[in-house]
């Protein structure tokens, strides 16, 4: 049994290595959902699936229903999904339009900032009953960066600034390549799960050690990987053939941490000048008519791979789309992948954005399943006793500062922001936060 | 993926009609049909993706009534390039996700010639499947509507587009490995 405290959680972590019960234990699961879902800053979703007064969409924070809403006055709500009166779920559509949310039970009718504003058969209600103490519950706190909303179920803690500023580089290295400097999230979802617990997915996006293996089934006979961007001739080179070992320039591969379990990894460079087509080429000068075409280079040129927002978010800037992780239960997890409009950009690279998304990370695609596969059988083999400890000990030691980007770096075939992870965990497991 | 995805064939439009084309032989669509449900049974992908016409694609949906594979994700899109990139994959020794390979069971039915175009030699064929998968001692079951668009070659055809409506397909999936 868990005992609830500083120490017991603490054992959990060690400097190179996790206990496999932060993956298996019920327990450690509904601690999770209290000290981490319930108090981090969460991605919720972005402004434009909400984009017109009345609009709303339905996700889960962690396990807990929530509506975001566009007020009448344009503002954004988070609102808690949940009757004030006897708890029914208000809305069920997972996205809509309206002017005021009814209750499906006894009618209970709320404003779209929450404010109950209908009770029917007012006359019963008790002596004292005030209808403005009844609103929908609020996520205590609300955030938003460019479009990206956050909130925090939690009334105190780290401020939206301290949790997110140091990743908001990331979030702009995204929006800034619409030539409008603006995203939607109109192109609909892929949504896949797995049996397996939901830090699996948040390790595995920043780890570039497993590609070359797990992603075998995904390079040609020379080690290169299928072509993911529009105007590519090639992917990535990820295997040297002969050898059949991981290839040079991708051991090249850098992540860093600034702090808070976020993390990214550097890209590969492919070859960009030979980056090329009818619709890339009209996407870069779109680009470039609105910001120049230096700076249009610059933004094309690429940097970011996996970013993580800790702890249920990450952008990724190859195959461009943001990743919602969603835990269910210690050994289930949903995922949301929102492919991203880059609005200014020709509708063809929009297109050919989707389509390649489609390939990649969708349920059916050809290389998020191997990475699922990978994760059922993590949380099978965990069940074994044979060992307590997960390794996660690559590279400890040889992290270094890179100042001008005030974060911490290390190779990305290691293991450093793993680790990083784990020390937010535990930091916020403990109570911490 | 070749060129400008807007070069790509109209997509057969949404599921709806109920009612086929009257005074047309249904036997050439159904056994066609019914062929390349079990040549994916077989895991002969190849000869399956042979089926389709050199400009063909395969579509499944991520939503009810999806009007464009172009704007909104799909679970698979795929045209011969994307489809023979798939099918590498599937016969590579180290794809994890079909280590050990999925079985399937097809079911086809309910075919209904839905329109012609003699001129032109395509059709559009309507028809039920219900695919169950079985993969390391787990069972599934997919279940939709589909539409394949063909083009007469010869005696035969070959699909220019076909379509599957899954009934469920905006729901969250397991990894899927092969083609409805």
């Amino acid at each position: 049994m868990l005992d609830r405290t500083r120490d017991d959680i603490s054992r959990l972590v060690e400097p190179g290595r996790v206990h496999r019960r932060v993956y298996t234990d019920p327990e450690l699961f509904e601690l999770e959902m209290e000290r981490i879902f319930g108090r981090a800053w969460l991605f919720v979703g972005h402004a434009s699936q909400v984009r017109k007064p009345g609009d709303y969409i339905t996700v889960d924070l962690g396990r807990q229903p929530v509506i975001m809403t566009r007020h009448h006055d344009g503002s954004v709500h988070v609102l808690l999904n949940r009757c004030t009166h006897r708890g029914p779920k208000v809305v069920n559509e997972r996205c809509g339009h309206g002017n005021r949310l009814v209750c499906c039970y006894h009618g209970w009718t709320y404003d779209m900032d929450g404010t109950l504003v209908g009770v029917p058969v007012p006359e019963g209600c008790a002596d004292g009953f005030r209808k403005e103490e009844f609103g929908l519950a609020r996520a205590p706190r609300v955030g938003e960066y460019r479009g990206f909303v956050f909130a925090s179920l939690a009334a105190s803690g780290p401020s939206f600034e301290d949790h997110i500023g140091p990743m908001k580089r990331n979030i702009d290295d995204l929006v800034d390549r619409a030539p409008e400097g603006e995203l939607a999230f109109d192109a609909g979802m892929h949504r896949y799960a797995f049996d397996g617990n939901w830090k699996l997915q948040i390790e595995n996006v920043l780890d570039s050690y497993h590609v070359p293996f797990g992603h075998a089934s995904t390079v040609n006979k020379d080690g290169v990987q299928f072509a993911r961007r529009e105007g590519d001739q090639a992917g990535a080179k990820v295997v040297e053939a002969k050898k059949e070992s991981t290839a040079a320039s991708w051991k090249e591969r850098k992540s860093y941490t600034v702090g808070n379990g976020h993390g990214w990894t550097s890209n590969t460079s492919l070859d960009e000048g030979k980056r090329s087509s009818p619709t890339f080429d009209a996407y870069k000068c779109a680009l470039a008519d609105k910001v120049g075409a230096a700076r249009a280079d610059e933004i094309l040129t690429p940097r970011l791979h996996n970013s993580l927002i800790y702890p249920n978010m990450s952008i990724m800037g190859l195959n461009i789309h943001v990743r919602v992780i969603r835990p269910i239960a210690v050994d289930r997890t949903e995922v949301n992948i929102f492919p991203v409009r880059l609005v200014g950009a020709p509708t063809a690279m929009n297109s050919a954005n989707i389509r390649l998304l489609n390939v990649t990370h969708a349920a059916a695609s050809f290389v998020q399943t191997d990475d699922l596969e990978a994760f059922a059988r993590t949380q099978k083999g965990l069940r074994s006793t044979a060992t307590d400890w997960v390794d996660i000990s690559r590279g400890l030691g040889a992290e270094e500062p890179d100042r001008e980007l005030n974060a911490t770096r290390e190779l990305a075939t290691h293991e450093m922001v793993v680790r990083a992870q784990y020390k937010a965990w535990a930091t916020y497991m403990r109570g911490a936060v | 993926m070749a060129g400008d995805a807007r070069e790509a064939p109209a997509p057969v439009g949404d599921i709806g009609g109920i009612g086929g084309v009257g005074g047309i032989d249904r036997k050439p669509f159904d056994d066609f049909i019914v062929h390349e449900a079990r040549l994916l049974d077989a895991r002969r992908f190849r000869d399956w993706m042979a089926l389709f016409a050199d400009d063909g694609t395969y579509w499944v949906p991520a939503v009810p009534d999806q009007a464009s594979p172009f704007d909104q994700a799909s679970l698979f899109y795929d045209d011969r390039d994307l489809m023979k990139t798939r099918i590498d994959r599937l016969e590579h020794p180290r794809i994890h996700v079909q280590t050990p390979p999925s079985r399937t069971a097809h079911l086809v039915g309910n075919v209904v010639v839905e329109e012609t175009d003699e001129a032109k030699g395509e059709y559009v064929v309507g028809s039920t499947v219900i695919m169950v998968e079985s993969r390391e001692d787990k069972q599934r079951l997919f279940a939709g509507r589909q539409r394949h668009r063909l083009r007469r070659e010869g005696k035969s055809f070959r699909i220019v587009q076909k379509r599957v409506d899954l009934i469920n397909c905006d729901s969250a999936f397991d990894a899927m490995a092969v083609p409805i």
